[in-house]
């Protein structure tokens, strides 16, 4: 979880399938996590590089195919193609190592690693 | 109207630097003052989202600020701006250029156009029957190579209203509609080019108003797929392609970008006159293309020699 700097984002592979599918980012000392697939189409990642899933200011999560932007907090689409539709969460939880762990089977609500 | 087709697209970014690696990862070359170019001339412009000279910014995401179409002379400009002063207003910049904007809201610039005629042999290929054919130990290809974009070729919008869209620049521009996609919107084409489109329109709700793709031409097909794995290589990430559309013929492979939309290589084109008769087609995967591969890391079907155990 320190691996992870305030303001960041980063995606992982976690089923190895050579493409990340899942992105965290932490703000306010918290993380939170989504499926890396844009609303709009449903089969689309977000990033135009690995890790680039935030606007400049660290504001928003953004998709690069169409520009739409999502609330860090809750995944919503606050404007763009897939405006009002919501990101798929994955809830979090941070072991007694320290290691952030994901739920990949769980569609319940934002998981919050504080 | 002789408009021949677009010399720049002008983007309000978010984050500059970003923008300018991508740009010249591309093939794009860095010509000052964020202008990144092609090898005719035409391009991309960048500008920090908030620069005062840019025309105002759509209620949309879109970062396209403007779309600045090349036109043939001054009698051309001179022509659009009397036919667009007539109901909307048309300034002239201090660049000779006029701007004012569309009937979907984009801004647009005319300028007598900066493009310069290439001399530049298109990719040949050697095909049992052809007369056309590579000379005699020209070599195709290379293990690297650096392909350079050639020609602004077109730009997709995301449109509220197709049909108006397509009458503003038809009865307004003279564009010619060249294909169209039934319920989606039409390819067209100005009359100063016979390449099959330089703009697209999609129908989209209101909310997406903005520019979906926009692409530059390359040799060919091999200039594409060279192109694209470069991309690749440096870690970009690839929207759809490589493969060939059907309407336009043009081969393409779009990448996600920071400019808040995707940027394409195409090559060879269909090119039109007016005999050409416009067709039209259903919307959906199996009318986009003849074909779409996926990009894979370098294989090879050697083995491991003779003996070894396989890995």
């Amino acid at each position: 979880m320190e691996e992870l700097a305030e303001g960041e984002a980063r995606g992982f592979d976690p089923l190895d399938e050579g493409q990340d599918s899942v992105f965290v980012v932490r703000r306010g000392g918290d993380l939170v996590a989504y499926r890396d697939i844009c609303p709009h189409y449903g089969s689309t990642a977000l990033p135009w590089r690995k890790d680039a899933y935030l606007d400049a200011g660290g504001k928003d999560i953004i998709c690069s195919a169409h520009g739409a932007r999502f609330a860090i907090d809750t995944g919503l689409c606050t404007a763009g193609p897939c405006l009002g539709e919501s990101l798929i969460p994955v809830p979090l939880q941070l072991s007694d190592e320290g290691e952030v762990l994901a739920d990949l089977n769980s569609n319940n609500s934002v998981g919050v690693v504080k | 109207m002789n408009i021949i087709g677009p010399d720049f697209l002008v983007f309000g970014v978010d984050d500059m630097e970003s923008c300018r690696q991508y740009l010249t990862d591309y093939g794009l070359k860095a010509a000052g003052d964020d202008r990144f170019l092609a090898l005719d001339g035409t391009g991309v412009i960048i500008k920090p989202k908030d620069d005062p000279s840019l025309p105002a910014a759509l209620e949309t995401p879109t970062m396209l600020r403007k779309t600045v179409y090349g036109v043939a002379d001054q009698a051309t400009l001179e022509a659009i701006a009397t036919e667009l002063s007539s109901d909307r207003e048309v300034k002239r910049l201090a660049d000779g250029s006029i701007e004012s904007v569309d009937d979907m809201g984009f801004a647009l610039g005319f300028q007598v156009t900066v493009r310069t005629t290439l001399s530049l042999p298109a990719e040949i290929v050697n095909a049992p029957g052809s007369s056309h054919q590579r000379a005699v130990n020209d070599i195709g290809v290379q293990k690297v190579a650096a392909p350079e974009p050639r020609s602004l070729s077109h730009i997709v919008y995301f449109v509220p209203d197709f049909a108006r869209a397509e009458a503003f620049y038809a009865e307004r521009l003279g564009f010619i509609t060249t294909d169209r996609f039934t319920g989606v919107g039409p390819f067209m084409r100005p009359a100063g080019t016979t390449d099959h489109h330089t703009v697209f329109f999609i129908q989209t709700p209101p909310h997406m108003l903005g520019c979906e793709h926009f692409t530059f031409h390359m040799a060919g097909p091999t200039e594409v797929m060279h192109a694209g794995r470069n991309m690749v290589e440096k870690g970009y990430q690839s929207f759809w392609g490589p493969g060939r559309h059907l309407f336009g013929s043009n081969w393409f492979w779009y990448f996600k970008s920071p400019l808040g939309c995707n940027m394409e290589y195409d090559a060879d084109m269909d090119l039109h006159d007016d005999q050409w008769t416009a067709r039209e087609g259903a919307p959906g995967a199996d009318n986009s293309q003849a074909f779409l591969f996926k990009y894979t890391e370098k294989w090879s079907p050697m083995g491991p020699p003779p003996g070894a155990k396989p890995q």
